[in-house]
Parts: structure tokens; C-alpha cells; sequence
């Protein structure tokens, strides 16, 4: 019981936030329930079992991408972005392409709608280190290198004309 | 909880995110749609880790990798967006068209 109100309380959470992404007007309103969204689906992690995972999208996305994104709103932005429509006029084929997709989709979730999980969740921190120093440790560090080559594009790319 | 639960929510969150993506104006709208989309497949990972293959931790392992990539495209994505906005000084996807010639 108390599974199925944490589950339907952060699906409600998660969507009807991302909903407000996607369709409010005001960026700074959208940048905000970004970061409400994504701390649903950190909650869903968590219900999932994966702790690692909730701990490392809370530090990841929730404290640095969306804050991130909240700086560059309030960088760009202006006041007269308020009363100009944010949606193109392509919306009506965009929603079309979402319900035909949708179909698919839903239609390959309920193939799975008999499967329970075959065992109680465990700590999944040590198993991580462990493929990650292991089996993965080739990905591991080609990460890392993807990390430094963002780094030093985002410092090459902020930089003005005139200091280049 | 089924499996077919936590695949709904993702499903619905991904077209969520495409839906943004598709009809923002605003290039951080769009930016901030591809998030959505990002989740929706980390929770999709996860949730058929825990269901199919509780035995070891690849699901959770990619989606750290998903995590670490989203960062590193935010990150050049935004000074992407601010280098764009001194040249053209906007933020709407129409008006970018530096590369018309």
C-alpha cells in the first residue's frame, strides 16, 4: 500500500512538473520546476532501489544542471520574453507525433505488466566501484576525458571576441 | 509495482520531453526538454535493472554514463548558447541563422 502512494505520489510529481516545463511561458517558472521534476525522478531511483543513483542525480542534476540552467535564464532573458508566445506553430504536429508514439510505447510497457521484482533491492554502491574499476574501466576513464574536453570547451566557447 | 508502471511513467515523461523539444521557441526550453528526455531513459535503466536483472548493476552503471555525458552537453551546450546570444542577441531558435551565409 504504502509503495503504491510513494510511487503514484513522485509519477504525479515528476510529470505533471515536466508538464509545466514544457508548456509555462515564464523560463524562470520552467527552469525552477525543472529542478521539481528531476527531483521526482530521483525519488522514483530511490523507490527503485538504486541509492546510489538517487544520491547521484540529486548532486548531479538537481544542484548542478538545473542550477546551472536557472544562471543562464536569468543571463539571457529580458522582460518583454514575458508576454511573447513561447510555443511555435508546430505544436498540433508535435502532439500528433507524441500520440503515435505514445501507442508504441504503451503498448511494449504492457508486455511487462505481470513482472515483479525477482528480489529485495541491495546496497548497490560497492558493486558499482567495483565494475567501474573493473570490467567498465575503459569507459570509466574515456568519461572522465569527456568531462575535461566539456570543460575546456565551455571555457574556450565563454570566452568574448576580443580576448581570442 | 509492475514493471509496466515505471515504463509508463518513463514513457510519458520522454514524450513529455519531446514535445518540448519539438515546440519551444526558447533555446534553454529546448535544452531543458532534452533533460526530461534524459530521465525518462535513466528510469527506464534503473527500472529494468531492479525488475530483470537484479543480479548485477550495469542498468545503474550506464546511467551514471547518461548523468556524466547530460553534464558535460549542458555545460557546452550553455556556453554555446551565450557566445550565440552576443552575436545574435536572442534567444529564439528562428532568429538563428548565423550560418546562411
Amino acid at each position: 500500500m504504502i509503495e503504491r502512494i510513494v510511487f503514484y505520489s513522485l509519477s504525479a510529481v515528476t510529470l505533471l512538473a515536466a508538464l509545466g516545463v514544457v508548456t509555462l511561458r515564464n523560463t524562470v517558472h520552467s527552469s525552477l520546476l525543472l529542478g521539481l521534476s528531476l527531483a521526482g525522478a530521483a525519488g522514483l531511483f530511490a523507490s527503485l532501489g538504486a541509492d546510489f543513483l538517487f544520491a547521484a542525480q540529486i548532486m548531479v542534476y538537481v544542484s548542478g544542471i538545473a542550477v546551472l540552467i536557472m544562471f543562464s535564464v536569468m543571463l539571457l532573458g529580458r522582460a518583454s520574453d514575458l508576454h511573447l508566445r513561447q510555443v511555435n506553430e508546430q505544436w498540433m504536429a508535435a502532439l500528433l507525433i507524441c500520440a503515435v508514439s505514445s501507442a508504441g510505447l504503451l503498448k511494449i510497457a504492457r508486455a511487462y505488466s505481470e513482472t515483479l521484482p525477482a528480489a529485495a533491492a541491495a546496497p548497490q554502491t560497492r558493486t558499482l566501484g567495483l565494475l567501474f574499476m573493473g570490467d567498465w574501466l575503459l569507459a570509466f576513464e574515456l568519461v572522465s576525458l569527456v568531462l575535461t574536453a566539456a570543460l575546456l570547451g565551455a571555457v574556450f566557447f565563454s570566452r568574448s571576441e576580443a580576448s581570442r | 509495482m509492475t514493471l509496466s508502471h515505471y515504463l509508463i511513467v518513463a514513457a510519458l515523461l520522454f514524450l513529455i520531453g519531446v514535445f518540448g523539444a519539438l515546440t519551444r521557441r526558447n533555446i534553454i526550453g529546448i535544452l531543458m526538454s532534452i533533460e526530461l528526455m534524459f530521465n525518462a531513459a535513466n528510469i527506464n535503466l534503473v527500472a529494468f535493472e531492479r525488475f530483470l536483472h537484479p543480479a548485477g548493476s550495469a542498468g545503474s552503471a550506464l546511467a551514471l554514463f547518461i548523468m556524466t555525458v547530460a553534464a558535460a552537453e549542458v555545460v557546452v551546450g550553455l556556453a554555446l548558447l551565450m557566445a550565440i546570444y552576443r552575436n545574435t542577441d536572442t534567444a529564439y531558435v528562428e532568429h538563428f541563422n548565423l550560418l546562411k551565409g
